[in-house]
């Protein structure tokens, strides 16, 4: 009774699958506890303290009523009066101490989980992520860990804590009168029943409003994406009624939910009431039999019958909690389980710095099979090789495996035939930390961090300095852009209104290259809607940014590469030409082609125009 | 109240369920205040029945006595579970009233919401995030729902007990009755702050949730750079630094929710104690019986929730009211592209001749204009297209015709009426349109094809299915027609969707036909069965073709070459390329990259 309607609030929680408990999963999460063990044996002792009081308080009342009201001793009322404040305020604190400890334990546990899963994730190969849906990873380390940690805080404490209540209550009830004590008690099988009644309803119709409210979030999620469809095709009256459809299912599930409660609560009060008239009832003949039943004992034995609930109610919740936790743990050990990390060489070569020599010797590379198991080869025995300090740029159409070859030479990917040696050491002998800081990387698609643009340069590397970061920018010239920006260095690139062009991501990604200062660098040049300023821009800083170091170029405008020293033109996942530009032009083949493609829609006239189109810069951010 | 009398016209409506429900809660609640006063009776009358009973003893009348006494003790125990019984019915009856009815509101609510959304225009949606949306049609709703039921109900039934109770006690001991009902306000008081502080709370929690939910989000989508500049380290401790924000928030809400059941304890049982000790020298003085404390025990139990639950409607009320205001701001928003005194009902069919004359168009967030001054006649049947680089205007234009948008300045024109005369119902009836960005809805792909003409039959289905070139891949499809594509079925490539989209517009048999952009994931060979089919149809419609494939476009009768907004050149195919200009241009990279293709 005393909290009728904070179930409605408080405690819409359901299972949205029905789970077996499974011992090894079990003793898996207590592994995440056991740091914990020591606050987990004082919360016990706590919740133990917690729960005598709570059913001493009816036996002092007893003690009130029998031994000084009736006798009309106010003086020893007094001290009873002292006694139960003191249980009273004894209980209240360690219900507190116990509530907040247990808390915090959970929380304890969840973080450890949380950061584990995190680091574990993070240190997957790139090819985890490509048949891993980002969306389902996050739910992993947000929601699914989080199913764990009701049951990390309150499960196993708080369930023996309402086995202790349970116990005391009987126990008192014992003390004071055992016959009375067997008539409440047999009203307690009903209570159970009905309560466990209740929940397995409940959480069936709670599924059901989980369900029903998810489709109306698809469906609007889905009719609001596709809503110029929706008035285009003239169903706005369709999708209303269809609307309405899944919205009264929604409501229908609830009104049984609502049929439940109303049941529920007026037969718990119901069934305590019972519990209370027949403990009159029987009370009052044992009295006239002569046993030694009091008016206190009575008194006490009212209560009595009103917490027998809390417990029982609160015991039917953790079945709910603990099979939520289960559902969850399988999901995130499931993350832990699958390790698809590359194996750090035994006795890694150990480098400084890089001369800048880069082979690749025969590199064969798919990135997945086919359904009969032949590797799609996206590269197809590809060989060269970059001197310190050269230029060499790769050129050909889309899809003819440039980016791949950054992929697998940042090792982002392993080959599968071939070796790829940087300074004369295969790079699978050498640690991916080295092989990665020596090797700067530009990508085509520059993703930006949100946060500051000092964040997305320094990558919040405490190592690097003011001023280092404003000279690397100055050296590109990307401080004008950067200074023009409203708020500066400190402008967020996320915020409505400041979306950067590519060509201005980019160039902040070469301050960010140029910070972190490699010795090789490995550059893929962003590709259409570079303004003119900007494309200026980008050119100079590259020539800066390669001067003397050993570069690798994927190349869209050619015009950019002129110089290079070395230029590499794939089709279709071979190297079919190199040289340079102008070898390559004499021969009239395909890097003929693909200059005079780039020149084609550039006639006279036309500049070459930034349009910055909107759509772009949307799938960016 | 403010906001909240906007959602008196539902009190009204639902008058049937409040008026009965309002009363099962007084009756329920006037029930259950009577069970303590039979508690009293009986446990008053109990030492009084021992004492009688053994003032006979070892007479004849001791048994009569003990009958007598037995079947009232019987009684008393009957009336208690009647009573109780009682107030349960009622009890049930208000639940199911009440807060029924305010199911039935939540579901109006929500059903007007989503068809007032259905009116709304495309700047709507640019303007509000889709998750936005979603929030209001749920959360916001649910928290509307929260004041309209249970808060009515608790405030009423609260009200009943309190004063039906507090005469009761009234009537015993005005003292005892002062004295016991002090904690109760402050109860309230109590609840109300704390009720307000865990909403905050968690709402800071929620907060938290959300950064550290972008920030996994944020470290995967960029795991290449993270990786490419070795700052895993680097992330793992940034993401620890958001886990502990997120435990030293979730430790937060933790305690004031550890404090809250001890102090509605501590609160409670002050009450007891006062009752037990204040009552207890009553008792002594004769002033009360020991029947009264343990009738005063029930009442304060009995009190204890409802008194508290006040705290909590003033918290429900408040997030209500928000809430409502939210839902206004999306109500009150009049659909800026809608029929209006200027149309003319008469208008139900087309012919299909669209003229556009001196049209300009700029999007809200952008600052040149994406149409500047475009104008051309077409003939009805004929095929228009339109070319240029991406973001030249292309899509904009096309999107005028269906009325997407409406252009700032200048007209667009069908069949030589202004577009805006035209009933809606009656552009977007006769129109068959397939967008640049193709949207499918998760269902079967003969109900998404059918989405474009409701009494479509199978065969006119998979017409429209082979006309758009898709009929080899439904019969690959694990159910045909009947497979369900998107979330919960099988995921379709950009040119199979492209193609379905093209199948919806085609079965509407529409007068006429846009194809934005609608060839760009299919291949070549693909483009010319579709184009195929297309000429066959030709005559019976007028065409609109964006393309960034030349190839689609060639046999088009007017062709407009669109740069920065403008038409820079207009022709047919031949004329065009024989021009020197950015058409020739085109024509000329598409060859070469065919070439290379090739190679």
């Amino acid at each position: 009774m005393a909290d009728d309607a904070s179930d409605d609030h408080f405690e819409e929680d359901s299972v949205d699958e029905v789970h077996t408990f499974d011992g090894r999963l079990l003793r898996r999460m207590a592994r995440y506890l056991a740091p914990y063990t020591w606050y987990i044996v004082l919360a016990l002792f706590i919740t133990l303290g917690a729960s005598v009081l709570g059913p001493l308080r009816p036996w002092l009342v007893q003690k009130a009523i029998d031994n000084y009201i009736v006798v009309g001793d106010l003086q020893g009322l007094q001290w009873i009066i002292l006694f139960l404040v003191l249980a009273l305020v004894g209980e209240g604190l360690l219900s507190f101490a116990e509530n907040y400890l247990t808390q915090w334990i959970g929380q304890q546990a969840i973080y450890d989980l949380r950061t584990t899963l995190f680091r574990h994730v993070e240190k997957q190969p790139l090819s985890y992520f490509d048949h891993t849906p980002v969306g389902r990873i996050i739910t992993r380390a947000t929601s699914d860990v989080e199913a764990l940690s009701d049951a990390f805080s309150s499960g196993l404490v708080t369930a023996l804590g309402d086995l202790f209540k349970l116990f005391f209550i009987a126990y008192f009830m014992f003390t004071l009168n055992w016959e009375l004590a067997v008539v409440t008690l047999l009203v307690m099988p009903l209570m159970v029943w009905v309560t466990f009644w209740f929940r397995r309803n409940v959480r069936e119709q709670y599924r059901e409003t989980r369900k029903q409210m998810a489709r109306i979030n698809t469906f609007i999620q889905e009719h609001v994406t596709g809503m110029h469809i929706v008035q285009l095709f003239g169903r706005e009256e369709e999708e209303k009624e269809r609307f309405e459809g899944i919205n009264d299912d929604h409501r229908a599930a609830h009104l049984r939910t609502i049929f439940y409660y109303a049941i529920f609560w007026p037969s718990i009060e119901f069934i305590s009431n019972v519990a209370l008239a027949a403990v009159l009832w029987f009370g009052g003949l044992r009295a006239m039999g002569g046993s030694a039943l009091t008016l206190g004992v009575l008194v006490a034995f009212i209560q009595y019958a009103r917490q027998f609930f809390r417990p029982i109610r609160d015991l039917s919740n953790k079945y709910d909690t603990l099979q939520r936790a289960m559902a969850g743990a399988e999901r995130v050990f499931g993350v832990l389980d699958t390790d698809e990390s590359l194996e750090a060489p035994e006795a890694p070569v150990e480098i400084d710095e890089l001369e800048g020599t880069i082979e690749f010797e025969n590199v064969w590379f798919a990135y997945e099979e086919d359904n009969e198991g032949t590797p799609d080869w996206v590269l197809k025995d590809v060989s060269f090789t970059v001197e310190p300090g050269e230029m060499v740029a790769l050129v050909g159409a889309t899809g003819a495996g440039k980016s791949t070859v950054m992929n697998v030479l940042l090792r982002f990917y392993e080959i599968q035939k071939g070796r790829i040696l940087v300074d004369g050491h295969d790079i699978r002998d050498l640690r991916l930390k080295d092989l990665r800081e020596h090797i700067g990387l530009i990508p085509q698609d520059v993703f930006l961090f949100s946060g500051s643009v000092r964040r997305n340069l320094t990558l919040d590397d405490p190592g690097v300095d003011e001023d280092l970061m404003r000279r690397a920018a100055k050296t590109v010239q990307a401080d004008q852009l950067i200074e023009r920006l409203p708020d500066g260095y400190d402008q967020d690139v996320k915020e409505r209104g400041s979306s950067l062009s590519r060509g201005q991501r980019q160039l902040l990604a070469f301050v960010r290259a140029l910070i972190y200062d490699p010795d090789v660098m490995v550059l893929d040049e962003a590709t259409s809607s570079v303004d003119t300023e900007t494309e200026a821009l980008i050119q100079q800083a590259l020539e800066r940014l390669t001067e003397g170091r050993t570069t690798l170029a994927i190349a869209h405008r050619l015009s950019t590469i002129q110089d290079a020293d070395k230029i590499l033109v794939m089709h279709k996942g071979e190297v079919r030409e190199r040289g340079t530009h102008k070898e390559l032009l004499a021969m009239d083949g395909l890097y003929r082609k693909l200059y005079d493609l780039q020149y084609a829609d550039q006639a006279p006239g036309t500049p070459p125009r930034g349009d910055g189109e909107p759509a772009d810069e949307r799938v960016q951010a | 109240m403010g906001p909240l009398s906007r959602l008196n016209h539902f009190f009204w409506e639902y008058k049937y369920l409040f008026v009965p429900g309002l009363l099962f809660t007084m009756v329920s609640a006037g029930f259950q205040i009577t069970v303590p006063m039979v508690v009293r009776q009986a446990v008053d009358s109990i030492p009084r029945f021992v004492r009688l009973y053994s003032l006979y003893e070892g007479t004849p009348a001791q048994a009569e006595f003990y009958a007598y006494f037995f079947v009232t003790l019987i009684l008393f125990a009957l009336v208690i579970v009647a009573l109780s019984g009682t107030s349960g019915l009622f009890m049930f009856l208000m639940r199911q009233t009440v807060v029924v009815a305010s199911r039935h509101i939540e579901y109006d609510l929500r059903n007007d919401l989503y068809t007032h959304l259905q009116r709304l225009s495309s700047t709507f949606y640019q303007e509000y995030a889709t998750g936005d949306v979603i929030t209001r049609a749920t959360d916001d709703i649910e928290k509307v729902r929260r004041y309209i039921g249970p808060a009515i109900m608790y405030v009423t039934r609260s009200l009943v007990m309190v004063l039906v109770a507090a005469s009761a006690m009234f009537v015993i001991s005005p003292t005892l009755t002062l004295y016991a009902l002090t904690p109760l306000p402050l109860l309230a008081i109590a609840v109300f702050f704390m009720a307000r502080m865990v909403h905050r709370r968690s709402d800071l929690l929620q907060q938290q949730y959300s950064t550290l939910t972008s920030r996994v989000q944020e470290a995967l989508s960029g795991i290449r750079v993270v990786k490419a500049y070795t700052r895993e380290q680097a992330e793992a401790e940034a993401f620890d630094e958001e886990s502990r924000g997120y435990r030293t928030r979730n430790l937060d809400l933790a305690w004031v929710e550890s404090a809250w059941r001890p102090s509605f304890l501590l609160l409670v049982g002050v009450s007891t104690v006062i009752v037990v000790w204040v009552g207890g020298r009553l008792v002594a003085e004769g002033a009360i019986t020991i029947g009264n404390i343990a009738e005063y025990i029930i009442y304060i139990n009995m009190m204890t929730w409802p008194v508290a639950s006040l705290g909590f409607v003033i918290t429900m009320i408040q997030r209500a009211s928000a809430s409502v205001l939210r839902l206004q701001k999306i109500m009150d928003r009049a659909p800026d592209i809608a029929d209006g005194p200027q149309t003319n009902p008469s208008i139900q069919t087309l012919e299909g001749r669209i003229a556009f004359r001196d049209v300009w168009y700029r999007y809200e967030d952008e600052e040149e204009p994406a149409l500047r001054g475009v104008s051309f006649d077409l003939p009805a049947d004929h095929t228009l297209a339109v070319v240029g680089r991406t973001g030249s205007g292309k899509s904009t234009l096309v999107r005028m015709i269906p009325r997407l948008l409406d252009p700032d300045s200048g007209t667009v024109e069908i069949d030589g009426h202004d577009l805006q005369t035209i009933p809606l119902d009656t552009v977007r009836r006769h129109m068959g349109y397939v967008p640049q960005d193709v949207f499918l809805f998760s269902d079967t792909v003969a109900n998404n094809i059918a989405f474009g003409d409701l009494d479509a039959d199978r065969e006119e289905i998979r017409r429209a299915a082979a006309e758009a070139d898709l009929l080899d891949n439904v019969a690959d499809f694990p159910d045909g027609f009947d497979t369900h594509v998107g979330e919960r079925g099988i995921t379709l490539s950009g040119g199979q969707k492209q193609r379905t989209s093209i199948a919806r517009a085609l079965i509407r048999n529409p007068r006429v036909l846009i194809f934005d952009d609608a060839l760009s994931a299919v291949d070549t060979a693909t483009e010319r069965n579709i184009l195929r089919s297309l000429r066959e149809r030709q005559g019976n419609h007028t065409l609109v073709i964006v393309s960034h494939r030349l190839s689609a476009v060639q046999e088009a009768d007017l062709i407009l070459v669109m740069e920065q907004g403008e038409v820079v050149q207009r022709g047919t195919h031949e004329t065009l390329v024989a021009e020197e200009g950015l058409y020739a241009d085109l024509h000329e990279k598409q060859m070469l990259e065919e070439e290379i293709q090739a190679f």
